[in-house]
């Protein structure tokens, strides 16, 4: 009824890493693709968008309130990272400055979102180029 | 499902030592390269490996849910609990499946336990923050889970290589 395990790595151990693998380029291409040109900040709260502004904007300090605590973002052409939060976990401040497109900053005790979105053309036109 | 006082004591032993290792990688900076809140290593799974061949798929489910919810007690949140369980539920099933693949090591079956423990984890966050943000840090993740599963699976063989001399494998 239990089958003993086979305790030395097998042949077919390896058809697994290569699933993996697999998936992960596949995860990697999906959500990486589409080079981070005209970068687009997203600003949300339980799950509703509160902020939306290009990283080209004025550089500055923005300030967020979401589920009673106040975030402070630091915004600049190369980045922008959480500088202040009264959240109890600080993860999003350890997240430090995201850069790239689909990196995002997520404070889970105020339920805020932060996330970098490029533009969708370059997306919607790889599909052109392969469906023609 | 009828337990005898061994298997019950067993149970219980397991559920405490994937308590501890739960708690252990809380020492972990994974947040350091998946900025995502609670996603976590998976190292329970050592745990939940060595109970699906060790006591069968019934009692790694029992302890799986024991843990999770223990671990959400104490942790005192909710989240906790649908992040643990989904990793924990995925990493269960796909390694019961693999399980019964002839030709996959231990080490094969812990590789795709812990990469279904992270695609559940990530999930888990989806469904918590109602964005796919969290699907960003997916194949990093799939990277790391190569790492846990051959730490999984190692540590595995070397108990069962040391429980092969006991009687305990016969029940
Ligand atoms: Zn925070």
């Amino acid at each position: 009824m239990k089958p003993f395990p086979e305790l030395r790595p097998a042949p077919w151990d390896l058809a697994v890493v290569a699933a993996v693998l697999t998936l992960a380029l596949f995860c990697g291409v999906m959500v990486w693709g589409g080079a981070a040109t005209g970068l687009t900040a997203i600003v949300t709260a339980d799950g509703e968008e509160i902020d939306r502004f290009p990283l080209s904007a004025p550089a500055g300090e923005r300030t967020y309130s979401a589920g009673g605590y106040t975030l402070t973002a630091d915004v600049s052409p190369d980045g922008i990272q959480i500088t202040a939060s009264d959240c109890p976990t600080q993860d999003c401040i350890r997240t430090g400055r995201i850069s790239r497109s689909g990196q995002s900053i997520v404070c889970l005790p105020a339920r805020f979102i932060l996330r970098l979105e490029g533009k969708t053309e370059i997306n919607s036109s790889g599909v052109d180029a392969v469906i023609g | 499902m009828k337990l005898t006082t061994k298997e019950l004591t067993v149970c219980a032993l397991l559920t405490a030592m994937a308590l501890g290792l739960s708690y252990l990688e809380n020492l972990f900076p994974l947040s350091l390269a998946v900025p995502v809140p609670g996603v976590k290593l998976g190292l329970a799974n050592i745990v939940a490996v060595f109970a699906l061949y060790a006591l069968g798929a019934g009692q790694a489910f029992l302890i799986l849910f024991a843990r999770c919810l223990l671990g959400s007690v104490f942790a005192g949140n909710m989240s906790a609990f649908i992040f643990s369980l989904f990793g924990g539920v995925s990493a269960m099933a796909v390694m019961t499946l693999l399980s019964h693949l002839r030709g996959l090591s231990v080490y094969g079956v812990s590789a795709g336990g812990a990469a279904a423990h992270n695609c559940g984890q990530i999930a888990a966050a989806m469904l918590t923050l109602g964005s796919t943000a969290p699907l960003y840090y997916l194949p990093v993740l799939l990277g790391v889970s190569l790492l846990t599963g051959g730490l999984t699976g190692l540590v595995c063989a070397c108990l069962f290589r040391g429980l092969a001399s006991t009687n305990f494998m016969k029940g």
